[in-house]
């Protein structure tokens, strides 16, 4: 770990003396970050592996006698491994990305915030005591703001960077206050000692809950604090999007992991009801606002909050399943959430690099403008296809496999657990299946509009492959949605040793895998041993045969194919007839207007009958429901506030000498009285 | 040679007899259905063996396709129609158990025809034709609709069975003896709500038609032609045939063969078409007693069948 931190400061130094030489700069930077995540990786898989957990000290204040180190648990290396996975490959590819899309004047500045970034999520993720976590947490999140702001000439980024800061320091400010009173109580800074116990009580335990919860809450992007990702992950560098989505947000989920789950002694059962709610609620509101969106970043982010929200929920499972004191339901749930972390890394990086790729080519991220590149941009588009598939949950894919996980956890949730909050599961697994199916529908529109038909634009027409760097990673990316989505032993083989770590969870045979599938079962409830299995491999295999079967009866007449221009309904087919992205999501939009309340206006402007319009305006848009009814009138009142506040600091010394004689004045009296 | 190879050289044998058999009968459930229909409206109907002749015209037909069409055009039909042939492997039909389920049970099912009408909805896109877009969204829709009502209704015989495997779950039904729950009236409805709407019939979609407002999987495969459009066909029927046997399944297994042997085997297939084709009855008057529903109407139409799942769920469990 040391080593590693050691590389990204040498390389952050470095790349501020080649400031000038932009070239040489990209270079070292990239490289400085991949041999550090490389470094980073193989401590993760060595603990992983079975080496025991691995710890030590980086700073010694001899006075004090206070310590900051690191201490890479299973569950930090778990988090580890899904970061070296996603960081190494973009940051090849940002050698390429950059090249075109950073202005070279800023090359410096973006890559000592890529080498910042991933040191910090690294350190938060290894920290093992408060000061070094929040130490690790702030520069994260500056280093983010500085990312997200790189375009600070446009007033949109400016503001996106500037609502982030103001939401992660809400986020920050509620871990402070927890932090400091977990530490009180527990008389030690170090995570080990003060996330071991419970000695507090019930209503203390609580408010430190919801403290906890905002404070990791904003960073995982749970509705109703997820305002800032939507605008925050697009606006950064297309590579930048990729680490933020699907890392930056397991920050998030890491602390949930840590304090709220096991970080304060037996989690309640209400705890684990509340994950379960929000993350249903953060999965389904998220996957809606993603099918709207005609920015393609946008949709993405969206999506990753979708995503968040199966995370939390089969947290919540699992916290609910440790509460009732079921230890392999516990794990099958914790399972579920963790490997949801690797998987959703995996293809929403994927799919970021893609839509960096398009951007990158067509100038431009509005789906409107993009159509027909899979001509223009063949492995962009094969590989893009991947990821979609993989975040629509299909079999063979990985998403299908933490999909499935979940399920397991929510259904023998509802099968063991007494009384009636069990409806909850079943719940949950409706709204499950409904994200599931709806991610399908915008993936469809997501890859279908972009990459199919007829270009939209000159600039879609006109659009070139992106180079061999770009193309290498996505390949590397797609690749592992695969390997994992066929092979889901390995996924399990890796979480075994964490699942072990974690109190109240015991996957024993509750989950077995060997390299090709697996098996999901409760041995303590009866009837209950053997529930549910899964090959993909297998399926696999007969679908790649009834395949060739249906190539081979089609091909059997043996005709050459016939070239057709596709009927255009009596006009001339072009990009304008073809369906667009908001038509697209239309029906979904019109089924749930109870949500979006869509408002709609037309205008027809015509000089001699409305028969023959000259021009029409089309023009729709959802409403914002969170930022205008939850987050407005709080702007309203700190304003107030604020504004109130101004007549005590009115710039007047002689009155802030008063002040600090009255408070004085009335310290000592209060004091005063106190022996 | 040793017992796992022989047996799994069996197991892909049933496999591959199965569904082969699936696909042999599918075009024929189709026909059955038109001439229901047709007897139902005072006409004759066409010949038993018009879905074969139908197949056999257009695999014979010159394949064309769209000039603007990619690669992803080509594979829509080809794994649409190889979801739905996977996915027969994948549930009992004659014996209690299915020649794949040690692969995975019904969330894999739901997944794999997940994945053939992902395949055909993208490719739909990819004519440029309004069309091909206008149905793929309309499907997808419904179909992101009915899911959770689906996975519900699923559930609840799954719960019940204490296995998501579908052999496993048969085999349970059949011990447990032919019994009356009220939740598998409820259930039941629930899921034949969401067969309607998934198999593209009336009210929610109409496979007769090709009006351009009201289609919805025809729209979507409006541009296919020739061999293309024989796999499309030829799998939806294969799916349609799926679903009514899932129904069979989960609640009247009866008459299944209990072992393998030619007298019941025959038994079995007599008992399985007879209780498909009372479905499939059940299915043509729905269809011939009801108008098409406005798009915007069958939202309402699945909540109802959401509705009766968990219904169903509740009174089973609590």
């Amino acid at each position: 770990m040391t080593i590693a931190l050691a590389i990204r400061l040498a390389t952050i130094a470095l790349a501020l003396v080649l400031t000038r030489r932009a070239p040489l700069c990209r270079g070292v930077a990239l490289a400085g970050s991949i041999l550090a995540s490389l470094v980073t990786l193989s401590v993760a898989v060595g603990v992983l592996g079975g080496g025991g957990p691995v710890d030590g000290v980086l700073l010694r204040h001899a006075a004090s006698g206070m310590v900051l180190g690191y201490a890479v648990t299973p569950l930090s290396a778990w988090f580890l491994m899904v970061l070296g996975v996603i960081a190494i490959p973009v940051a090849i590819y940002s050698i390429g990305y950059f090249a075109h899309a950073v202005a070279p004047s800023r090359t410096a500045a973006v890559g000592i915030g890529f080498n910042a970034l991933l040191g910090s999520v690294e350190l938060v993720f290894a920290a093992g005591d408060v000061i070094t976590f929040l130490f690790a947490w702030e520069v994260m999140t500056l280093a983010t703001a500085a990312l997200v702001a790189t375009e600070h000439d446009e007033r949109a980024s400016r503001r996106s960077a500037y609502l982030f800061l103001v939401m992660s320091h809400i986020g920050t400010g509620s871990l402070v206050a927890g932090f400091f009173a977990l530490a009180a109580a527990s008389g030690s800074m170090s995570f080990s000692t003060m996330l071991g116990q419970s000695a507090m009580s019930l209503p203390m335990r609580g408010v430190l809950f919801a403290l906890f919860f905002v404070g990791f809450g904003v960073k995982t992007g749970v509705v109703p604090l997820h305002v800032w990702l939507p605008e925050a992950h697009p606006a950064a560098p297309s590579s930048i999007s990729a680490l933020m989505s699907a890392v930056l947000i397991t920050t998030g989920v890491y602390g949930l992991f840590r304090v709220c789950a096991f970080g304060l002694g037996v989690p309640d059962a209400n705890w684990g009801l509340f994950f379960m709610a929000v993350g249903a609620l953060t999965s389904i509101l998220g996957v809606l606002y993603a099918l709207t969106q005609t920015d393609l970043k946008r949709l993405l982010a969206y999506s990753t909050i979708e995503n968040a929200g199966i995370i939390v929920l089969g947290l919540g499972a699992g916290m609910m399943a440790r509460a009732y004191g079921n230890r392999e339901l516990a794990a099958i749930a914790l399972a579920a959430s963790l490997a949801h972390v690797l998987n959703h890394a995996v293809f929403k990086g994927l799919l970021f690099l893609g839509a960096g790729s398009v951007v990158m080519a067509t100038g431009s991220r509005h789906l409107e403008q993009f159509g027909g590149l899979l001509r223009r941009m063949p492995w962009t588009g094969l590989f893009f296809l991947v990821g979609a598939l993989s975040i629509s949950s299909v079999p063979l894919l990985n998403g299908f496999i933490s999909e499935w996980l979940t399920f397991q956890a929510l259904l023998l949730g509802f099968a063991s657990t007494p009384g009636l909050v069990r409806l909850n599961f079943p719940v949950a697994g409706a709204i499950l299946a409904l994200s599931a199916a709806l991610a399908a529908a915008c993936f469809v529109k997501g890859f279908g509009i972009s990459f199919l038909a007829l270009p939209r634009s000159a600039e879609a027409a006109e659009a070139r492959e992106a180079p061999m760097t770009m193309l290498a990673p996505m390949a590397v990316l797609a690749f592992v949605c695969l390997v994992l989505g066929l092979f889901p032993g390995i996924v399990l083989g890796g979480l075994q040793p964490v699942l072990a770590s974690l109190p109240g969870s015991q996957s024993g045979r509750a989950l077995l895998g060997g390299t090709m599938g697996l098996t999901s079962g409760l041995i303590s409830s009866p009837g209950l041993g053997e529930f549910d299995r899964v090959v993909p491999a297998g399926v696999a295999i007969a679908m790649l045969s009834t395949l060739g079967l249906a190539a081979a009866f089609v091909a059997r007449a043996g005709l050459a194919v016939r070239r057709a221009p596709t009927w255009g309904c009596g006009g001339e087919l072009s990009a304008r007839t073809e369906y667009t992205a908001t038509a697209f999501s239309k029906p979904l939009m019109m089924v749930f207007r109870a949500v979006y309340r869509p408002t709609r206006q037309v205008d027809t402007l015509a000089e001699i009958s409305p028969y023959f319009p000259q021009e029409v305006r089309y023009r729709a848009e959802i409403e914002p429901t969170f930022e205008r009814y939850v987050y407005a009138p709080v702007v309203r009142t700190v304003l107030r506030i604020a504004t109130g506040m101004k007549v005590l600091q009115a710039g007047s010394l002689h009155a802030y000498l008063a002040y600090v004689l009255v408070l004085g004045v009335l310290l000592l009296v209060w004091l005063g009285g106190t022996p | 040679m040793n017992i796992p190879v022989i047996q799994t050289i069996a197991t892909v044998m049933w496999a591959i007899l199965q569904a082969a058999g699936m696909l042999a009968v599918a075009p024929l459930l189709k026909t059955a259905i038109k001439k229901m229909k047709a007897r139902l409206q005072g006409r004759q109907g066409p010949p038993w063996l018009q879905g074969y002749y139908d197949l056999a015209k257009l695999v014979s037909k010159e394949p064309v396709r769209s000039e603007t069409a990619s690669w992803v055009y080509v594979a829509g039909p080809r794994v649409y129609f190889a979801a739905a042939v996977t996915a027969t492997t994948l549930v009992p039909v004659l014996v209690p158990a299915a020649p794949l389920e040690a692969v995975g049970g019904i969330l894999l099912l739901v997944g794999v025809l997940a994945l053939g009408r992902f395949a055909l909805a993208t490719a739909a896109l990819d004519t440029g034709s309004p069309f091909g877009g206008m149905g793929a969204s309309r499907d997808m829709t419904i179909a992101a609709l009915a899911e959770p009502a689906l996975m519900l209704g699923l559930f609840t015989s799954a719960l019940a069975a204490g296995s998501l495997n579908l052999g496993v779950l048969v085999r349970t039904l059949l011990e447990q003896g032919p019994s009356f729950q009220p939740s598998d009236l409820l259930a039941f409805s629930g899921l034949f709500v969401i067969v309607i709407a998934e198999t593209g019939r009336i009210p929610v979609d109409n496979p007769a038609t090709h009006l351009e407002l009201t289609m919805i999987h025809e729209a979507m495969v409006l541009e296919y032609a020739g061999p293309d459009l024989a796999l499309v066909e030829w799998a939806s029927a294969v799916k349609e045939l799926l679903y009514l046997t899932l129904l069979v399944d989960l609640f009247i297994p009866a008459g299944i063969a209990p072992h393998v042997a030619p007298v019941a085997l025959v038994v079995a297939f007599a008992a399985w078409a007879g209780k498909v084709l009372l479905l499939a009855a059940a299915v043509t008057l729905v269809e011939s007693t009801n108008a098409k529903l406005r798009l915007f109407r069958v939202p309402e139409l699945v909540s109802i069948s959401l509705g009766l799942a968990f219904l169903a769920l509740a009174i089973r469990f609590l």
